[in-house]
């Protein structure tokens, strides 16, 4: 689901921009050129180092952030109301945990092994999409996060899966399509509450109220404040500015909320009609850069969680394991 | 016993203490398998991604799951990664067709000029 | 004309089963040992509370009786008739995969065998479901065929978790004290004596290929009374998690 727009960087850039310097002239005018054209990179090709990097790290918190993402809306699997709700929720969860899959995969392609991946998970290395720092609190969380974070999701894939890096754009258009089914039902669930009972409309007004900054949260800091080079944006690695896909969505989804007869918890929130954009009160960005650093609600649950499991699921993967095996990555 | 979770799945667990490390082996998620994915009777098995399975039997019960849960499938096949050979990228100038070989295309014979300028000649 | 009190007794049986072991597999859902077979046991997860559903719909449509989601997850526990076995927590990676393996084959059986059955709804089920149990009993097969020949440890485990479920899993096959001989007698289906020789017969094999060591049949004590209504301690709480947003609001449409 949830490629978030923010992609955290190591502090260490500079020593991989002087071995960026190495790369060959001639080599990267030719991918340059490939990519200005419309065309894929494939595992195989020449690429610049920083473009593997930024890619892997790209495409590793994406996957990361599925694979945590399972997590919040875990929370209630075992109390979904009624077989439809709760037969979805588990297929909702099974998908996040099939798109990982197919992430992992498609960043193996450029090198690092899905071990590599994890551990950089579990040790706090590599990062997830701040939004899963959060709590589900109640049923309507899930609604919420169906819907809308889903949705912001979709606007970041999509924008996405037109990138450079083939594997990438291949396990985005898959995602993208299952997340059609993700958005519907979590847009389902929420109508359902929205016009429900007081007390149910009352829950999800709740839930959106604790939602909203999260989910402001989702694109990442405004461009102003933004490092992030315009290489990536030639480089079709990063595909829309922050605050462009924090408008798309906003433009999306804040009608289909307010038609329900909900609030948001900004009074300044509108469109401007002259600009065409969006207008908001700032989020808390000091809340935002605490979250990543490890000190939102969630952080730490999330992350022992995560061990729990591979630690339970050891010994199966160990009993199986054939170290003398050959093993290469993926081809494609 | 409770973890103080909002999750009763995570209550039940015996979670570790918040700073432990734990490392996952390299190779401990197995090989990686091809799988190939056909659609629908007479249609070519196409490449649609890979699984990590530490042999091709449950390769393939992984890939059927993982890759036809939701699209339409009649049939999988699974082939270890390392069992296909490629051609290089560089190699890619090997599949230029710049020489004239317009005798292996149909657009390289003119039936329809011949037939017409016979035609013409009666 | 059928006996219906006798075929909602069994319907109710089959259904209550399927459920609560698909809740119990669904606990594994983002948390199995490795991505592919997290996927697939959710898929297997979801199949089976799939199947109760369809087998509520049954009861409501054809017999006369609640709506599912009602009758699911409004029932007290005393009118559950789920087995021991599925009520158990999940423990490890090890029970789960056993149970599910003597649970899915057990289902198989009785699905198979409702092939014939003279009363049609449980027929036209029981072909619907045919594909699907046929994929997870292929799965539950490589899996305890793989673990119980992977050295040591796994083979301990495996066998340990087989000790532990196997008069548990003899237990899914306890007759109904009223029903039996009509539900026979109604060619319903075959009975629950025949269907555990069946089950015997087609786990054995596997378990012996296995290498693990079988328990002696005639020192088997099956582990009855889920059918009457008698539960482990696991189902109360199972049931009260599985309600508690339902139970907010019963009128409501969630």
């Amino acid at each position: 689901m949830y490629g978030g727009g923010y992609i955290f960087d190591e502090p260490n850039r500079n020593q991989l921009r002087e071995e960026q310097q190495h790369d060959e002239p001639e080599k990267l005018a030719a991918f340059e050129a490939r990519i200005a054209n419309g065309e894929k990179i494939e595992p195989g090709d020449w690429m610049p180092a920083e473009y593997r990097r930024q890619l892997i790290r790209l495409i590793e918190q994406h996957a990361h952030s599925e694979i945590i993402g399972a997590l919040p809306e875990g929370t209630w699997i075992t109390r979904a109301p009624g077989f439809k709700r709760k037969l979805a929720l588990i297929a909702k969860v099974q998908d996040e945990i099939g798109h990982g899959q197919l992430l992992y995969n498609a960043a193996e392609t450029l090198g690092k092994s899905r071990e590599a991946m994890i551990n950089d998970l579990l040790s706090g290395k590599s990062k997830y999409s701040n939004v899963f720092n959060y709590p589900a609190e109640t049923w309507a969380d899930v609604a919420v996060i169906g819907f809308l974070i889903d949705a912001a999701a979709i606007v970041n894939q999509v924008a996405n899966a037109k990138g450079s890096y083939g594997p990438y754009c291949r396990a985005l258009e898959r995602i993208c399509y299952e997340e059609s089914f993700h958005l519907k039902q979590g847009h389902d669930a929420f109508i359902e509450l929205a016009t429900g009972t007081p007390a149910q409309k009352q829950m999800l007004q709740d839930a959106l109220n604790r939602w909203w900054q999260p989910i402001m949260h989702f694109f990442g800091p405004p461009d102003k404040s933004s490092s992030h080079s315009e290489k990536l944006m030639q480089w079709k690695v990063k595909m829309a500015s922050n605050d462009d896909m924090r408008n798309q969505f906003l433009e999306s989804y804040v009608p289909k909320i307010w038609e329900l007869g909900l609030t948001l918890p900004d009074p300044v929130l509108r469109k401007n009609t002259a600009t065409g954009r969006w207008e908001y009160s700032d989020p808390d960005w000091d809340e935002f850069f605490r979250v990543i650093n490890g000190g939102g609600p969630c952080n730490m649950e999330r992350l022992q969680v995560r061990k729990w499991a591979e630690e339970r699921g050891r010994w199966v993967r160990k009993a199986l394991m054939k170290p003398m095996e050959k093993r290469v990555l993926p081809v494609a | 016993m409770s973890n103080d979770s909002l999750d009763p799945r995570v209550n039940r667990l015996k979670l570790g203490e918040a700073g432990e490390v734990v490392k996952v082996e390299e190779g401990e998620n197995w090989n990686i398998y091809e799988v190939f994915h056909q659609e629908k009777r007479g249609a070519h098995h196409e490449h649609v991604g890979c699984v990590h399975a530490p042999d091709p039997q449950l390769a393939l019960v992984f890939a059927k799951e993982q890759f036809a849960r939701r699209k339409k499938c009649v049939n999988l096949w699974v082939v270890k990664s390392a069992d296909i050979l490629a051609f290089d990228v560089e190699d890619e100038d090997m599949f230029a067709n710049n020489m004239e070989k317009t005798y292996r295309d149909a657009s390289g014979f003119k039936v329809m000029e011949k037939i017409n300028k016979f035609k013409q000649s009666k | 004309m059928i006996n219906s009190a006798a075929l909602t007794d069994l319907i109710i049986k089959m259904a209550d089963d399927e459920l609560i072991q698909g809740h119990r597999n669904s606990e594994w859902t983002g948390l199995g040992p490795v991505m592919e077979e997290d996927i697939a046991f959710s898929s297997m997860a979801q199949d089976k509370i799939g199947h109760a559903w369809a087998l509520y719909r049954i009861l409501y449509e054809d017999l006369g009786g609640r709506h599912p989601d009602a009758f699911a997850f409004l029932r007290p526990e005393k009118e559950f008739k789920s087995s021991h076995l599925v009520e158990m927590p999940n423990g490890e990676y090890d029970f789960s995969l056993m149970r599910h393996f003597l649970f899915d084959q057990a289902e198989a059986i009785r699905y198979e065998s409702l092939q014939d059955s003279s009363y049609e709804p449980l027929r036209l089920l029981s072909k619907k479901v045919k594909g699907e149990l046929k994929y997870h009993t292929l799965h539950a097969n490589a899996w305890i065929m793989q673990l119980s020949q992977a050295g040591e440890e796994s083979y301990n485990r495996m066998q340990q978790a087989l000790n532990y479920a196997f008069a548990l899993a003899a237990g899914i096959f306890e007759p109904s004290q009223e029903y039996e001989e009509v539900l026979i007698a109604d060619k319903v289906y075959p009975g629950e004596k025949v269907l555990y020789q069946r089950w015997l017969d087609r786990v054995y094999p596997v378990l012996v290929k296995a290498s693990l060591n079988l328990p002696e049949i005639s020192d088997i004590v099956p582990v009855y009374g889920g059918r009457q209504g008698i539960h482990t301690p696991y189902l109360q709480p199972l049931l009260k998690e599985m309600s508690e947003v339902f139970n907010l609001d019963t009128e409501a449409s969630w």
